[in-house]
């Protein structure tokens, strides 16, 4: 049966109990925000990933697609956010496909809660779940031990309570859209600004039941300074013991390139860009 | 909230598919337990300081956390030492430190105290060399019990030239030329080793071999050290999440200290 | 009444338990001893256990508080005096602390002390032992021989046994008396006099090239020879030992230094000039063959 291999469980255990230290997994430290509002729901999220006290990713994606109008923000371990969701994606879509009906956001997130409580909270995956489908607008959270709520304004993360305060003080009944957007993205600022596990960018998605827009890096009050010295090294600077230059005609008798044409088009497949600091 | 309800097995205890040594037994002896004494906190934040010609540069960022949380965005970890009254009035050398602030303020307290009993006792200013000796002393004095802190001290030497002193929590002491201490310590100094002691940089201009004559450190620059300092933090301020808010400068020169505070990011 | 008992069975040298009116005291009267041998302790029963929880990272690499270390060191006796060299790494935990530490510590213009294990420790007693050597030469009108300059510094760390103090050290030194005298004395208290000794983490590095070609009747280039090339010997297999070689010669005239040399040069000259370190490659094509 596919699914997770144990053979080392104890193993590791063991080795724990005698002092040695686990290995660090990416993330825990995460603001995520959901608000429901007039017309839809709005989900936001800070863009740090952490390993210890040390930035791993400055501008990590947090939201994550589970179906066109349904996207989960997700917090504690990177990887294991991305794989449920990614997970309960591609089972909600076969799920869709034999039902003849469009996906709904309780069914997601039963599909979540039963995922991760089956694994006792050894999945650390930490989500909010929002969506339209055609029973409305929807917004839950699902904890790792696989336990929901609903509610009409969620945080969650180690910014949660940062990003809470600002809910509690500012949320209305009945928001505009505009007003919606507006406040989750203040709390996810509150988030990155007084908690250490949160940073630089806000990312939101903004989910009616016509559309779902992604709105990539909303706000970016947090962008690199530039250094006031130029750290270009001369050439020759780096010193060396032998040198071998090896020609482009050489490296070719190592390697295979095959054209891979991409259907309908002639054109070779261009790579999406890396994406980088300015 | 169920959520935040944890959940342990019976035992309280990770099971084992083989037999454990039986941990001190909690509950059967009454015997009296003594909790573990940990008096320390780390506080974050990180510290450099760099020696030029005439002059020493010592500066810190100014954030103060516990675990995720901030403190304060505004606690000096740099503190004049010797000076007279509370704006520490000619004062020459400055007391950096990293780790727990608490016992950062008790060292400054103890150290300004015995620099100022010298003035007294001598009428004269204390050398910046005594007073590096004097805190390798009081450090050493609680070796049973160390002073959580990496401390640097900074000042102009009596031939008139940059003088910097790194320290090891017991008082262990070194001048050197440059030093970075703190939570950033591992990103900082690796770039102060190139950058400012030339490591790992040759002559560009000589022919690759065992004689290619390695760049010999230069006699810094007041403009160009400060600088360097910014960039330092700038980019420890990037990839360190306990290091930010804002950035303290002290420049120590013949003539007393100028103090100079920056924004850096606060996310 | 733990606290009590600890208070009164203290060693000797810790009759002062840590006290807040005394702390207070401590600081009017600070301008008085530079070295006191009184020193602050920990509210609590089990002193020496908390600093070990605190402090030791061999034990536990997640400690907070990590000490500096100090690492190879070796010293030997031959024809022409002592021969006493160093490497220059200071660590604390895995983190390389500094490279440039002096671990040859000149106690007087005839003595020298080295450094291994706690740097602090090593600093502050050898210049300890220092006052007590000029001190002796004071009150007796003639210089401390070098049997009774380690004895002191045996006997001090000896009072201290048990409370963590961590320090291997040696002392080389030449008297009229004694001649060439080398001891090693470490912080269980041994005190040992001898030809040849090298102390810390890279010592078996050390042993190996020194025990191999030492001989007594060197001349001194060789001598020196020898104990630069045991140092690079161990920084080049003790990830704990590198920097630069410190290097002396205790003649009959007193020490002389003989620089404090970049390892990193001086590895390549060998294998490049001399041929040793062949297991070290610096051709391409000789690892890798292809591309």
């Amino acid at each position: 049966m596919p699914g997770f291999d144990f053979s080392n469980h104890n193993r590791n255990l063991a080795l724990h109990a005698k002092g040695v230290p686990l290995p660090k997994a990416t993330s825990t430290g995460t603001t995520i925000v959901g608000c429901l509002y007039d017309g839809g729901v709005v989900i936001a999220a800070d863009t740090r990933a952490t390993s210890g006290p040390i930035v791993a990713d400055k501008n990590c994606e947090k939201l994550h697609y589970i179906s066109p109008q349904i996207w989960c923000a997700g917090a504690g371990t990177a990887a294991d956010t991305e794989f449920t969701t990614a997970l309960i994606s591609s089972n909600l879509e076969l799920h869709a496909l034999s039902t003849g009906r469009k996906p709904r956001v309780v069914t997601v997130m039963t599909m979540l809660k039963q995922h991760l409580f089956r694994y006792q909270g050894h999945i650390g995956a930490y989500l909010v779940v929002a969506g339209c489908d055609p029973t409305g607008a929807h917004l839950f959270t699902v904890h790792a031990h696989g336990s929901t709520d609903k509610l009409p304004y969620v945080t969650m993360g180690s910014g949660s309570l940062a990003a809470m305060s600002v809910f509690e003080t500012q949320w209305k009944r009945d928001m505009t859209r505009e007003a919606a957007v507006a406040l989750c993205a203040d709390a996810i600022q509150a988030g990155i600004f007084n908690d250490l596990g949160s940073g630089s960018n806000v990312d939101v998605c903004v989910i009616t039941p016509e559309k779902t827009q992604l709105m990539r890096n909303f706000i970016t009050p947090n962008v690199r300074e530039k250094k006031k010295r130029d750290y270009k090294f001369q050439r020759g600077t780096t010193a060396w013991l032998d040198e071998r230059v090896v020609k482009r005609e050489e490296i070719r008798k190592y390697v295979s390139v095959e054209e891979v044409p991409v259907e309908g088009s002639g054109a070779p497949v261009v790579g999406e860009r890396m994406e980088v600091d300015q | 909230m169920a959520a935040f309800t944890s959940y342990v097995s019976s035992a309280g205890q990770p099971s084992y598919s083989f037999p454990q040594q039986q941990s001190a037994p909690s509950h059967a002896s009454r015997a009296p337990i003594q909790h573990s004494f940990y008096p320390y906190t780390d506080n974050g934040g990180s510290t450099l300081g760099i020696s030029g010609d005439n002059f020493t540069i010592i500066a810190g960022d100014t954030r103060s956390t516990s675990g995720y949380n901030i403190n304060t965005r505004y606690e000096p970890k740099l503190f004049r030492i010797g000076g007279e009254g509370s704006e520490h009035k000619g004062s020459k050398i400055v007391l950096s430190v990293v780790g727990f602030a608490a016992d950062g303020h008790a060292l400054k307290e103890r150290l300004d105290t015995v620099v100022k009993m010298y003035r007294y006792q001598h009428g004269k200013e204390m050398s910046v060399n005594a007073c590096a000796q004097r805190l390798s002393h009081i450090l050493y004095n609680k070796r049973f019990f160390p002073y959580y802190v990496q401390a640097i001290l900074g000042g102009v030497d009596e031939e008139g030239r940059g003088a910097l002193y790194s320290y090891d929590p017991v008082g262990s002491y070194e001048r050197e030329f440059c030093r970075a201490a703190g939570a950033g310590a591992s990103l900082i100094m690796p770039f102060l080793d190139n950058q400012v002691n030339l490591k790992n940089q040759y002559e560009p201009a000589a022919p690759q071999g065992l004689e290619k004559p390695q760049l010999v450190p230069q006699p810094l620059q007041r403009a160009a050290t400060e600088e360097l300092v910014r960039d330092a933090f700038t980019s420890a301020v990037e990839r360190h999440i306990e290091v930010g808010d804002g950035l303290q400068m002290m420049i120590i020169t013949k003539d007393g200290i100028e103090e100079v505070f920056s924004p850096l990011k606060m996310d | 009444m733990n606290t009590l008992v600890a208070r009164y069975s203290q060693p000797a040298a810790h009759t002062h338990a840590y006290n807040a009116d005394e702390d207070s005291q401590q600081l009017i009267q600070d301008a008085a001893p530079q070295l006191s041998l009184n020193f602050a302790l920990p509210p609590i029963a089990s002193t020496a256990q908390w600093l070990r929880a605190m402090t030791d990272d061999h034990s536990n690499p997640n400690v907070p508080i990590k000490i500096a270390h100090g690492t190879t060191t070796l010293a030997f006796r031959f024809k022409g005096g002592i021969i006493v060299a160093t490497d220059s790494r200071a660590t604390a935990g895995n983190w390389i602390a500094s490279q440039t530490v002096k671990k040859v510590i000149e106690i007087n213009s005839a003595l020298l002390g080295t450094m291994a294990g706690g740097a602090a420790d090593c600093q502050y007693w050898l210049a300890y032992l220092g006052m007590q050597c000029r001190l002796h030469e004071l009150r007796h009108k003639r210089r401390i021989s070098v049997a009774a300059a380690s004895k002191i510094l045996a006997n001090l760390v000896y009072s201290y046994k048990g409370m963590g103090l961590s320090m291997g050290t040696m002392c080389a030194g030449v008297t009229p008396t004694e001649g060439p005298a080398l001891y090693y004395i470490d912080s269980d208290g041994t005190r040992l006099a001898g030809n040849l000794f090298c102390v810390g983490s890279g010592q078996t590095f050390a042993y190996g090239v020194l025990d191999a070609e030492y001989k007594y009747d060197m001349e001194e280039d060789e001598a020196l020879e020898l104990g630069r090339r045991s140092i690079l010997a161990a920084t080049h297999r003790d990830a704990y030992s590198g920097g630069f070689v410190n290097l002396y010669h205790v003649k009959e005239e007193g020490w002389v230094k003989h620089g404090f040399n970049d390892v990193n040069p001086q590895f390549w000259r060998y294998k490049l000039e001399k041929g040793e370190f062949s297991n070290v490659n610096a051709k391409l094509d000789e690892t890798s063959g292809k591309v």
